[in-house]
């Protein structure tokens, strides 16, 4: 057996590389803490001195070189020899032993835990105070007492915060002190600072002690989980700390299930005089279609998406749905598929101030699969959701009496049909002189490709598409001119000429 | 009225508001620069009320007047209670003064409607407004949204604050209409619609400036009405897919002094509450469906989780053989979480996983051991069926309870 005497983490590396080259077993050794009571005399008994000849380089993961620091930081009992026994049995090559699943790797990792949480609590319940300085600037000073060696791993967190503010943390066995530029550590600082830092009074202090007390919800007193938290070791040095049994008794005593505190039922209340008339904010009224419930689609949309372009367009495109961005943004053809849109309808030469634009369902609906923001795509709708939403289609074809209906789709086109199911099939005659557009009633339609097929595709599948969707434009375009005069004759030019 | 005493009445009439979360901002430093504050995406609870819950912001309210008249909040116009306001000014000393004793990480404002929305909206912002560019601070900000402003302040909103929030309040339609005459759900949700385009088109040019990085955040209160967890879980999962929302926070209804007869008289069980978040965390972080949690109209069972009581329904789909399947089937073990899910698959690749390991990962072995297989343990053949299973594991009702 041979025993070991360790200060630091540095001395603890030195001494462990040269005792890994020796090749000394964990089980050999006994390691004890330089620094604590009853250590006796270090240097009277070192039998482990430091190395004396570089030994071979031993490489670790970083992570379980980050594990080993966090040991040692940890004050916990046997910290030196756990640590050496993982490195002895990665250094074998066992890289079970950095596993939270292992007996060491375990203990390391709880270890960690405990110390990242250590940090975190100092970063959370340090507290300052305010010290007006005979220098100037006034200096914020804070005491805290941490289990474990943590002020090092805190300091980078506050100088940030901080800025150009003077700081000083000081606790039992080390302070961090910085000037708002740079920072200094101290080991051992004088125990008068600490009772300094201990005793200050701070006007703030009693404005936080009454935010305190009145942001607690007394109908749902559970101090056992404000324990699990905020140790109860940390209580002492807040200036919080001493409302807390006070207000949990008076929490379960005075009035069970009252969220309101006793410092504010206290005082007197009053009414806001005004009428619910004068109360209503100043909204435009909800439209018929925003106000629709014929389906259930208005639960899943933003907001209903109405056609827009000129009140007497001559041309109407019809797309089955709106998509993510139409339904976000409240207008028509705004996302991907209105860029498709537009960049065929300049290749047509046309322009959106020519067309009204709207669609066969007025509210978006996402598929029930797709729970990422990102990729909200239109769900299938079915024939009973077109049917209820069909009446306002039919309105806006009364509405805009447009001369050409482009239909975009399938879906669109059987939308279409739902408006005047009488004439809806292409007459023979037609279908011979044009194959994507025919009579339906007194206006020509035509059809062309959906945009959502368009925007799905790829290569060449996608220019014939969009070349569909193009000749589509053009054709409802001519079709649209030529019908003007809505002279039958004059049509029959236009289809022979196309 | 001293600056105390309205921070008395306007950290009570803010405290309904539930969230606290201060993590989501971008990194951001103070260290030799003028200015004042410093985030770093990780959130701090810098204290904890007797109640249990964090105090990570300063979270006000600008005031509590207000001209709504909204059935469940202690604020409404109708209501009996003391009324203050702070000035703009007032609320920046304060988050400052907070800030720098190490109190909080930043502020949460809220505000009672006063004059109009954009009124409302136009102070709240101007407390940011001064905040960042005054006095160069870089904490964390949440402003609360008023779903009537006009787009261009939700806009200038979103520039100084880390995180916006439009409250849904209640889960459906028909109870905002009954007990909140003066909001609007569509009106709220194009809001919401407004923040994740901004926040989309911030992201999508790297030069922009950063429009509410740390996201959006909603609130809703339950058993105010008589909705059921199946509606409330469905129009969580619509909002959190429709605007990418970060949380939704679920707020039990806490009877108010005079409470109008429109609203129960009795909270609903803070279990009830608990079971919502443990829901929506599955939904968040395991890839649950709301209609998997909870298939027909009703509530979430009280007596058990709702990650259990999936896993009851399904025995067909256990044990699941922790040595072959993949991390996102393993997760959905009860006992096992998403963490350990991801140890054990690292785990078995240096070794097979045997039961000891789960052990030592601290999993919850009484819950697990009737659905897992592992190198040396399976489930016996004559297994308990669910219901003999559920009795075993319902733990005793406990009368306190972790919030989340």
């Amino acid at each position: 057996m041979r025993t070991v005497h360790v200060g630091g983490y540095a001395q603890w590396r030195d001494i462990s590389r040269s005792l890994l080259h020796e090749g000394v077993e964990p089980e050999r050794l006994v390691w004890l803490d330089a620094n604590a009571p009853g250590a006796g005399d270090l240097f009277a008994d070192t039998p482990v001195s430091a190395p004396t000849a570089a030994p071979s380089r031993i490489t670790i993961p970083k992570r379980f070189s980050d594990l080993l620091d966090g040991a040692a930081r940890c004050r916990q009992p046997h910290r030196w020899a756990l640590m050496y026994r993982a490195l002895w049995r990665m250094a074998q090559g066992d890289r079970s032993a950095m596993l939270v699943a292992d007996i060491d790797g375990g203990e390391l990792h709880r270890r960690a835990h405990l110390l990242r949480r250590e940090a975190h609590h100092m970063e959370a319940f340090v507290r300052f105070r305010s010290v007006i300085t005979p220098a100037g600037p006034s200096l914020l000073l804070a005491w805290h007492e941490p289990a474990h060696d943590v002020l090092a791993l805190v300091v980078d967190h506050f100088m940030a915060r901080m800025g150009r503010q003077a700081w000083m943390i000081v606790t039992p066995d080390a302070a961090a002190c910085s000037d708002g530029e740079r920072l200094t550590l101290i080991d051992d600082p004088a125990p008068a600072l600490g009772t300094l830092a201990r005793n200050l009074s701070d006007p703030t202090d009693e404005l936080w002690r009454a935010y305190y007390r009145n942001t607690f919800n007394p109908a749902r007193v559970n101090l056992q989980l404000t324990r699990r938290h905020m140790p109860a070791r940390f209580w002492r040095d807040l200036p919080e700390g001493d409302l807390i049994p006070t207000m949990s008794n008076q929490a379960r005593l005075a009035r069970p299930n009252r969220s309101q505190t006793e410092d504010v039922a206290r005082q007197p209340g009053r009414q806001v005089a005004v009428s619910p008339m004068r109360a209503q904010p100043l909204r435009s009224p909800a439209s018929p279609l925003d106000a629709c419930r014929r389906c259930a689609r208005w639960r899943d949309a933003t907001c209903a998406i109405a056609g827009k372009g000129p009140e007497f367009a001559k041309m109407m495109v019809i797309g089955a749905q709106p998509g993510d961005r139409e339904d976000l943004a409240g207008r028509p053809f705004v996302g991907a598929e209105g860029t498709l849109l537009d960049q065929a309808l300049e290749a047509a030469g046309l322009s959106r101030a020519q067309l009204y634009l709207t669609y066969a369902l007025k509210h978006f609906k996402g598929r029930a699969e797709d729970s990422d923001t990102a990729g909200r795509r239109p769900a299938a709708a079915d024939a009973s959701e077109y049917r209820a939403c069909s009446t306002w289609l039919a309105e806006e074809l009364a509405q805009i009496r447009p001369n050409v209906v482009l239909v975009l789709g399938m879906e669109a086109l059987s939308a279409l049909e739902m408006t005047a199911p009488a004439s809806t099939a292409p007459s023979q005659r037609d279908i011979a002189a044009l194959s994507n557009a025919w009579r339906h009633g007194e206006r020509w339609v035509v059809s062309a490709p959906a945009l959502e097929a368009i925007g799905e595709s790829m290569g060449e599948q996608r220019s014939r598409l969009l070349a569909q969707l193009q000749v589509g434009l053009e054709t409802a375009h001519r079709l649209s001119e030529a019908a003007d005069g809505s002279a039958e004759s004059q049509t029959r030019v236009v289809v022979a000429d196309l | 009225m001293n600056l105390t005493d309205k921070l008395i009445v306007l950290a009570d009439a803010a405290k309904y508001d539930v969230s606290c979360a201060s993590s989501g901002a971008p990194k951001r430093s103070s260290r030799s620069r003028d200015g004042l504050g410093a985030t770093n995406g990780a959130g701090i609870c810098h204290s904890f009320t007797p109640d249990g819950r964090c105090v990570s912001l300063l979270k006000i309210l600008l005031t509590n007047f207000c001209l709504y008249d909204c059935q469940y909040c202690v604020n409404r116009r109708s209501s009996d209670v003391p009324r203050a306001r702070f000035t703009p000014e007032e609320v920046v000393r304060l988050t400052l003064d907070f800030y720098r004793r190490n109190f909080v990480s930043g502020l949460f404002l809220s505000s009672g409607i006063i004059r109009s929305a954009d009124y409302t909206m136009e102070q709240l912002v101007r407390v940011a407004r001064l905040l960042r560019t005054e006095h160069g601070f870089r904490g964390y900000i949440h402003l609360k949204t008023i779903p009537d402003a006009a787009p261009e302040l939700i806009a200038e909103a979103g520039l100084y604050a880390d995180r916006l929030s439009v409250n849904i309040e209640l889960p459906t339609e028909a109870g905002l209409t009954q007990l909140a005459p003066e909001k609007n759900g569509q009106t709220i949700r194009r809001a919401m619609g407004r923040i994740r385009l901004g926040v989309e088109e911030s992201d999508a040019e790297p030069r922009a400036p950063r429009f509410a990085p740390a996201g959006q955040s909603t609130q809703m209160i339950i058993g105010a009405d008589a909705t059921d967890d199946f509606t409330i879980l469905g129009s969580a999962q619509r909002l959190y897919g429709a605007y990418g929302l970060k949380r939704v926070y679920y707020s039990a209804f806490s009877p108010i002094p005079q409470s109008p007869r429109s609203v129960p008289l009795s909270a609903p069980p803070l279990l009830r509450e608990h079971r919502l978040y443990q829901a929506d965390f599955l939904m968040r972080g395991y890839g649950f469906r709301a209609g998997e949690l909870l298939s027909a109209p009703g509530n979430l069972a009280l007596d058990i989780d709702p990650k259990l009581a999936w896993a009851l329904r399904h025995r067909d789909q256990f044990p699941v053989d922790l040595n072959r399947a993949e991390a996102s089937t393993i997760a959905r073990v009860p006992g096992i979480g998403v963490r350990n899910a991801k140890r054990l698959v690292q785990l078995r690749q240096i070794r097979r996983i045997r039961w000891d390991d789960l052990v030592r990962l601290r999993c919850s072995m009484s819950t697990l051991k009737p659905f897992i297989a592992v190198q040396d343990y399976r489930p016996g053949l004559g297994e308990a069926a669910s219901e003999t299973l559920r009795h075993a594991l319902t733990a005793t009702p406990a009368t306190q309870l972790a919030l989340w």
